[in-house]
């Protein structure tokens, strides 16, 4: 892609984030997207010093590269050759630590990302808030719920911004069906299910060097809660921001049920979030089967909207009888016919499979524009609107749904939390 | 043409699909009426969400006493009342228990000898449209046919370009064929069949002999005419889940409105056919 196709790409992608959160009662619902996508002056670019090479820390090397208001300005990771892999996306003059509190005393940066395992990210977070960095964590936030409260009261004690990683939140497809659900195409949402469903063992191979709560952390309790703040967090941002608040409750059940090979976190997991007015999030993940992948399925009244397919599908109301629309054109037209009718009571309630309408617009850079509402965000010493509270209430929602299923009975949403 | 006008009402209730054909009615009222009637009766007699049933069957599965204070509802318990009478108990939403039940009419307590819970089912979609029927007489209507799932029919008055209502069941399995034609007016028909798409549908209750709790999954389909869609919907109910003597005294009482039909049976049949099952 040249200079001018991503500047044409860039711009049609901010366009469509733009008319998607341009609707009714956006900017409350998503006052983080029309600020992202606003044009980015010109000026310094913002000195970003990494924290965590592996790959989702390199992913966000490469989206950071594309932005047009910051630039890696460091990296750091003690893990040799994930570094020597991030070492190829940056400029090879560019400072490498081992120790992150190295990197912030170096004082060669503005600004930091953190791409560790979710045990490290509170220390490593109020460390670069207390050496005055602004701070990108990605989700989850932190392994407990008082870290997670941690990292947001240091960062307002610092006076810094504090920014979690939910690209959903920037996705023109999730903005566009946010819009639609709140223009009312679907009616009150009383209903999402969300999966996210795999068939791989999320286990990986230790390379030369490393070892396996570095390399597999995903899989030891201690270092995560696994499918609940890997991947579930995702799912409940998009849960809460939907249902336009958060959960009274949760209960849930997990297991380690099929890959049974040393890991202490589970393999499937199906919990029931209660919100206000007895609506529900179904949540259920596993590893074990992809048939139905990972969707939200956002249900109202009058319709569904299933972002990740990108379809809203209305309800369908049951069709006119045939026969009965026959003996009324009879009718009309002089003749006395039979009316074939009966049987079986008919019954609408079976999986319906009419295709639906797309929600338009596929996938783009939304790590790229985060990393952009960043840059302007630490330039300009404001913070994105409304993404730490999405964020901090989905980890909050994930943390809470593991302690719900280890200790087997109904959690009540906390009342000591941070307030926004 | 205009007495040859026809108002339709297309909506869901009691779970499937309902319309009311009303003839010779350019005005709205009717249809709003007879669509009230009907989601009256559902509010009172569902089982899927709270409702005066619910709270009916939560002190009976107790063996305990209530007060119906609903209308409706009382009603529909008397109704029932007769008909499991009229079937030999082979009409019981109770699943065979309503022997077991007092109903006192002065003070409209009932009162069970043991535990036990109602479910109207298919009997709720012909009360429900004979309370439709009702609203449209009281508002003029002469003519219209109500169908609430197409398994239960109402006609009201002759049809539109007169004489009866001419009704074909089509047989379940093999499009095109019919099990019987009748010719109706001011009445009833409803079709019980453990067959067709609609029986095949991943929750539906069993059909279960009230008499002896045997589960009833013989090929077939029943079919029966009366004045009202309450005890149309008892007679195709007792007609199917019937052992064949009991089936054939039923028949015998009514052999042109009564009708069962195993489907090792020939289709295209103008006439009942002998019941074998």
């Amino acid at each position: 892609m040249t200079d001018d196709d991503f500047a044409l790409s860039r711009r049609t992608f901010l366009d469509r984030v733009l008319l998607a959160s341009a609707g009714l009662g956006m900017s409350t619902a998503a006052p983080w997207a029309a600020r992202a996508a606003e044009d980015i002056p010109k000026g310094q670019r913002v000195r970003i010093g990494v924290i965590g090479t592996g790959d989702r820390g390199r992913t966000l090397i490469q989206n950071l590269n594309k932005t047009r208001n910051c630039t890696v300005a460091a990296l750091c990771d003690t893990f040799e050759p994930h570094m020597a892999k991030a070492r190829a996306y940056v400029p090879a003059n560019t400072p490498v630590f081992t120790d992150h509190r190295k990197m912030l005393e170096a004082r060669e940066i503005d600004a930091v990302v953190i791409a560790t395992p979710l045990d490290l990210h509170a220390r490593q977070t109020i460390d670069a808030l207390d050496a005055g960095y602004p701070v990108f964590c990605e989700k989850a936030m932190a392994r407990t719920i008082a870290d997670c409260s941690a990292m947001v009261t240091r960062a307002r004690q610092r006076g810094k911004i504090l920014q979690i990683g939910h690209q959903r939140l920037f996705n023109p497809t999730y903005l566009n069906a946010l819009k639609r659900a709140q223009a009312g195409e679907i009616g009150p949402i009383t209903q999402i299910r969300a999966s996210w469903h795999r068939n791989r063992s999320w286990r990986r191979q230790i390379p030369p060097g490393g070892t396996e709560r570095e390399i597999n952390w995903r899989l030891h309790r201690d270092r995560s809660a696994g499918l609940m703040t890997e991947l579930a967090t995702h799912q409940l941002q998009v849960a809460n921001w939907f249902m336009g608040g958060l959960p009274t409750r949760v209960m849930g059940s997990g297991s380690i049920c099929f890959w049974k090979d040393g890991r202490d976190v589970y393999d499937q997991v199906a919990l029931i979030y209660d919100y206000s007015d007895g609506r529900k999030v179904i949540y259920t993940s596993m590893l074990n089967n992809a048939r139905y992948g990972c969707e939200e399925q956002i249900q109202g009244s009058k319709g569904t909207i299933e972002p990740e397919l990108g379809r809203i599908y209305q309800e369908v109301q049951p069709g006119a009888v045939p026969a009965l629309a026959r003996m009324r054109a009879d009718v009309q037209a002089g003749r006395k016919n039979t009316v074939p009718i009966g049987g079986a009571t008919w019954f609408p309630e079976l999986p319906v499979t009419t295709p639906g309408d797309s929600l338009g617009w596929g996938e783009y850079d939304e790590t790229m524009l985060q990393f952009e509402g960043f840059g302007e965000a630490v330039r300009s010493g404001k913070e994105v609107p409304g993404l730490l509270a999405q964020a901090y209430h989905a980890s909050v929602a994930s943390l809470l749904g593991e302690q719900a299923i280890d200790q087997g009975k109904a959690l009540a949403w906390p009342t000591d939390l941070v307030t926004f | 043409m205009t007495d040859m006008a026809a108002s339709v009402a297309r909506f869901t209730a009691m779970g499937t699909r309902v319309e009311l054909h009303l003839f010779g009615c350019d005005d709205p009222a009717p249809l709003a009426a007879a669509k009230a009637a009907i989601l009256s009766v559902e509010d009172a007699l569902t089982i899927h969400h709270p409702s005066p049933a619910t709270a009916l069957n939560d002190a009976l599965s107790t063996d305990g006493t209530a007060t119906v204070e609903d209308r409706l509802l009382f009603a529909a318990l008397l109704q029932v009342d007769a008909l499991w009478r009229e079937t030999g108990g082979l009409f019981d939403p109770s699943l065979g228990h309503w022997s077991a039940l007092t109903i006192d009419r002065t003070n409209r307590r009932v009162s069970t000898a043991r535990p036990l819970t109602l479910d109207f089912g298919g009997f709720g979609k012909g009360y429900a449209l004979d309370h439709a029927v009702t609203a449209l007489l009281a508002m003029g209507v002469g003519s219209a046919l109500l169908s609430a799932g197409e398994s239960s029919i109402a006609v009201l008055g002759p049809h539109p370009l007169g004489g009866g209502w001419p009704l074909a069941v089509p047989h379940p399995e093999d499009e095109g064929a019919w099990l019987v034609e009748l010719e109706l007016q001011d009445a009833s028909l409803s079709i019980s069949s453990t067959i067709g798409a609609g029986a095949a549908k991943p929750d539906r209750a069993a059909m279960i002999r009230p008499t002896d709790g045997a589960i009833v999954t013989t090929p077939a389909t029943a079919v029966a005419a009366a004045a009202t869609g309450a005890e149309a919907e008892a007679l195709s109910t007792a007609l199917l889940v019937a052992d064949p003597a009991a089936r054939e005294r039923l028949r015998a009482a009514a052999p042109d409105r009564r009708f069962l039909f195993p489907h090792a049976a020939p289709v295209g049949a103008k006439r009942a056919l002998e019941p074998t099952a």
